[in-house]
């Protein structure tokens, strides 16, 4: 298989399987055979790419030259390949499990929640795999629509208000923020190919620098930055499939990705020129960490405690970027794998419970893990990795963070970051401590024959994932130095 | 034999696609059944469109010269005529077709009269595009502005409100063509001729007369494209005219007024006594025309006033490039009014397919109901939106980088404005298209095939979008041909 044939198959392959499960949506069991398939074919795809990626090799695919000199392209770098193997992994354990939780909820109308599904997951790895700003910018809106109608999948009054808080403040920042940012970029590189190093490195006065980040970081507003936040907490109430792609497959690390490319591929040196607003967005995401897990530890809905726990998350990976040193950005990248395996994992339990149990309160979870062990036994660790305990995976991203934050001397992010995983304990903590500990509820099941293994095992799978990043910190450190290092 | 003959209507090609549709339109009348007339339509028009696209299509892509027309009526092919009137005799063919689809809601008697309506519209708008000068452009515009009037009155046998916009419609015409007298006159005075072209080579003996007259041609000129404020019309006309009136005045009308306002600002921007001036009251117009069109469109609680309202938004953006007076400016603002043209198309003859839906609850569940329909109205919105790989985002992207060239920033601050701004409206009519369960208890749906041209305007929405070299390459041709030496 050729390098360029696979990326290729991973952006198409899930929207043809999008157009297979509504083809076939009868009978179900083929529907899922299908998404399952199509999801498995794609991370298989995607792990030889990332494969060879590890080896040196590139390729690069054009699709359109839709602007003079700007062609919609996509390209496998050392980034892009190991964030499209992580979504499409996820995306995997992801379609079996909403698989599982269509049957379970009998959710209406699963064949295009699925496809949907699926084509998310395309529009996610075309911004993993975009090779420069106008694709990322045009991937990027093809995800807000793909998932737009996952939030608005209920149909009814509510849904759609959430949906198009969703719709708008993901548009307005890229339309409003990120389109000026490229055309900006545009107008000082004459092009808005990625390149190692940054395409503005030494091309950019003080305030333009200042001025392009904060376009930069409030446009791509899938990172949850504040003010522009509001989308994720509005998208928790959607169908639990749809909740999981969002916060934890392909949206969250769709920003995530999407932030880390702006910070080593555009900026890169540039980012040392824009110190003020560099230092402006520290605090900012810095506080907003701290404050999103404060809020999420006053949420008694677990969706919704998730949500703004994933938001805590995900602004890690802005700061890490923002303080400008390669650590950081190694921080920010272990940050976006630790986030989705961990996101993954408790967005996937949260929903098993619910189909199973019909519980999603947290007072409701005390004592559950007796009777549902592997479910409550991955969501202890995820929980672990989200607050950063040892050897989890976001044990390493957050020790990476405060590292990288004291070598730039901003000992006061550090303290940020540390306060926040304090945080995060606090409102996951002990909810897993009670669900494990707690007496077993006499009447838990909504039906006899509880969890069914399709449920519970992607739930496993992902919390297993979470333990990866302790054997391959330092090949990855290695795997992703290209991406920080200027061509030469 | 034929080939010679073909040759011969090649020679006259400007002539023949101006009078082909006037031809169609008596013939139309005098078949008298409905059906016949239609078939004679749509053969006129497409006559007229095929000659035209062979005129811009060996000139701006060939590079060979098209001979001026002075039999009787004087015409003349510059860059944007060429392009332009290509794109609108095509859309008037396209329009044509589509009519077929609600050929039965009008009263049978009167089905041919209003063919020769919007045959008579896109005739004119093509020769005011062709026209060699002033005199020439008001005669061929106000003929194209009484037959919308006339479409517009049409809709009072289904609603009397519609005379009131046909009314309101009359009204602004006979200002306009005041404003448009008059100007002509003053540029008479003031730059010693009355051919268009000759404004960038003449000596000026009195600028500010001159200018004020153009002014005043422009103003004419942008109260019948639509233009806010001076779209009065615009609410009433098009929200109870019918879909007969808003695929004749909001596709051809506006598209042809708007396309004939570029060809003037080009020829007034190419005068270095009056060209500040000019730039100056387009810009100041384009802007307040996007601002308020966009605020509009947002409060907007029927398709046609939404639509009416956007494109007066849309045309903003066009009046500031074609302000910026440069060969990218000029094919920018080509590239936003053929945009502007697909998404009409798609939009409206979407719409006439779900029989005519007039409110916005209409277009509840159309995506199930009928996905075709759906399908083009959804692409002509996208198109409204400005999404990245559609034609609008094209146009707005050169006109960014257009204005971002020569340092007109806030130019761009608009254009991104006005695109969020889209977001809003045409991301309402996508949301209620797939999103939401159908009121409609039964509606007066045409056949399918009917949906054919907005699908075609559809596929022109996205195809050029993705694809665009040959499109970037006849504007700017049609740029450097009216422009000259401007960068």
């Amino acid at each position: 298989m050729s390098l360029e044939f696979a990326l290729a198959f991973m952006l198409i392959g899930p929207a043809a399987t999008a157009l297979l499960v509504l083809a076939l949506s009868r009978p179900p069991g083929l529907r899922d055979v299908v998404h399952i398939g199509g999801a498995l074919a794609v991370a298989a795809a995607a792990l030889f790419v990332a494969s060879a990626a590890g080896q040196g090799e590139t390729a690069r695919i054009v699709l359109a030259r839709p602007l003079p000199n700007v062609d919609l392209a996509f390209s496998i770098e050392p980034l892009g390949a190991l964030m499209g193997a992580l979504i499409s992994v996820l995306g995997f354990a992801h379609a079996a499990h909403a698989a599982g939780i269509v049957r379970a909820t009998q959710e209406k109308a699963p064949a295009r929640l699925m496809a949907f599904l699926s084509l998310a997951l395309a529009a996610a790895m075309a911004v993993a795999f975009s090779a420069n700003l106008f694709s990322l910018f045009v991937s990027y809106q093809a995800l807000i629509l793909a998932t737009f109608p996952l939030v608005a999948h209920r149909g009814d009054e509510d849904a759609r208000r959430a949906a198009r808080t969703y719709l708008a403040t993901l548009l307005a920042g890229s339309i409003g923020l990120l389109l000026p940012a490229l055309v900006w970029t545009y107008a000082i590189a004459g092009a808005l190919d990625f390149q190692p190093g940054g395409m503005l490195a030494g091309r950019v006065d003080t305030f333009t620098a200042n001025a392009l980040l904060v376009l930069f970081v409030f446009g791509i507003g899938m990172a949850a930055t504040p003010p522009l936040h509001r989308w994720l907490a509005a998208s928790s109430n959607a169908p639990n499939p749809a909740v999981v792609s969002i916060h934890a497959v392909t949206v969250l690390p769709a920003g995530g990705i999407g932030l880390l490319k702006v910070f080593a591929l555009v900026f890169g040196g540039a980012l040392a020129e824009a110190r003020i607003a560099s230092f402006a967005l520290l605090v900012l995401v810095g506080v907003g960490m701290c404050v999103a897990a404060l809020i999420a530890l006053s949420k008694q809905d677990l969706r919704e405690r998730l949500s703004y726990s994933c938001m805590a998350q995900s602004l890690a990976v802005a700061m890490g970027g923002l303080l400008a040193l390669p650590v950081g950005l190694f921080a920010a990248a272990l940050q976006v794998v630790a986030l989705s395996c961990a996101a993954a994992t408790l967005t996937m339990a949260v929903g098993t419970v619910a189909a199973a149990t019909g519980r999603t309160s947290v007072a409701d979870y005390a004592g559950l893990g007796r009777v549902m062990p592997w479910t409550f036994a991955g969501f202890a660790l995820a929980s672990a990795s989200m607050i950063g305990l040892p050897p989890f995976s976001g044990a390493w991203a957050k020790l990476w963070l405060i590292t990288a934050a004291s070598a730039a001397g901003l000992t006061w992010a550090a303290g940020l970051a540390a306060l926040a995983a304090v945080l995060t304990f606090a409102h996951l903590g002990p909810l897993a401590a009670h669900a494990l500990a707690g007496r077993a509820p006499t009447d838990a099941f909504k039906r006899p024959d509880g969890a069914s293994i399709l449920l519970a095992a992607p739930v496993i799978f992902s919390a297993a994932a979470t333990l990866w990043l302790l054997l391959l910190a330092d090949p990855l450190a290695s795997f992703l130095a290209p991406i920080w290092t200027p061509a030469s | 034999m034929n080939a010679s003959l073909l040759e011969l209507a090649r020679q006259h090609a400007l002539l023949l696609a101006v009078i082909a549709p006037f031809i169609g339109a008596a013939l139309a009348v005098v078949a008298g059944h409905a059906r016949v007339s239609w078939a004679i339509s749509v053969l006129a028009a497409i006559c007229s469109a095929v000659l035209a696209i062979d005129a811009g299509q060996r000139a701006l892509i060939n590079g060979a010269p098209i001979a001026d027309s002075v039999e009787g009526i004087a015409l003349r092919a510059d860059g944007v005529a060429l392009f332009a009137a290509a794109w609108i005799a095509g859309a008037l063919a396209v329009t044509t077709i589509a009519a077929g689809a609600f050929l039965r809601q009008l009263n049978p008697r009167v089905a041919p009269l209003g063919l020769a309506l919007v045959l008579c519209a896109g005739g004119g708008w093509i020769g005011a595009l062709y026209a060699q000068d002033w005199l020439g452009l008001i005669a061929a515009a106000s003929t194209a502005w009484i037959a919308s009037v006339a479409l517009a009155a049409f809709g009072a046998e289904r609603d009397r409100a519609a005379l009131n916009g046909a009314m309101r419609m009359l009204g602004a015409g006979g200002v306009a063509c005041a404003l448009l007298f008059f100007g002509a006159g003053l540029i008479g005075r003031g730059a010693g001729s009355l051919e268009i072209a000759a404004l960038e080579s003449a000596r000026i003996f009195a600028p500010g007369l001159t200018l004020t007259g153009v002014g005043l041609i422009l103003a004419g000129l942008a109260i019948q494209a639509g233009i806010a404020p001076l779209h009065l019309w615009g609410g009433a006309a098009f929200g109870r005219g019918g879909a007969w009136m808003m695929l004749t005045a909001g596709v051809i009308g506006i598209a042809g007024a708007l396309t004939v306002i570029v060809r003037v600002a080009a020829h007034a921007m190419a005068a270095p006594a009056i060209a500040s001036g000019v730039a100056a009251g387009l810009v100041a117009l384009g802007a307040i025309s996007a601002l308020i069109g966009s605020m509009q469109a947002i409060g907007a609680r029927s398709l046609p006033r939404l639509a009416a309202y956007a494109f007066a938004a849309q045309a903003g953006c066009v009046l500031i490039s074609a302000a910026l007076g440069s060969q990218a400016g000029i094919a920018a603002a080509l590239v936003q009014a053929l945009a502007i043209i697909s998404s009409a198309i798609a939009l409206f003859v979407g719409s006439a397919v779900m029989g005519g839906a007039q409110s916005l609850h209409a277009l509840d569940g159309v995506g199930r109901r009928a996905p075709l329909a759906g399908a083009a109205i959804t692409a002509g919105a996208l198109g409204l939106m400005g999404a990245p790989l559609t034609i609008t985002f094209l146009g707005r992207w050169r006109m960014i980088e257009a204005a971002v060239g020569v340092g007109w920033w806030w130019a761009a601050c608009i254009a991104i404005a006005a695109l969020l701004a889209g977001v809003f409206y045409g991301g309402r009519l996508v949301e209620r298209v797939y999103f939401r369960r159908s009121s409609a208890v039964a509606d007066a749906q045409a056949g399918d095939w009917c949906a054919a041209p907005a699908l075609i305007a559809a596929i022109c929405i996205t195809l050029l979008g993705v694809e665009p070299s040959l499109l970037l390459r006849a504007v700017g041709a049609a740029g450097a041909m009216i422009m000259g030496g401007a960068p």
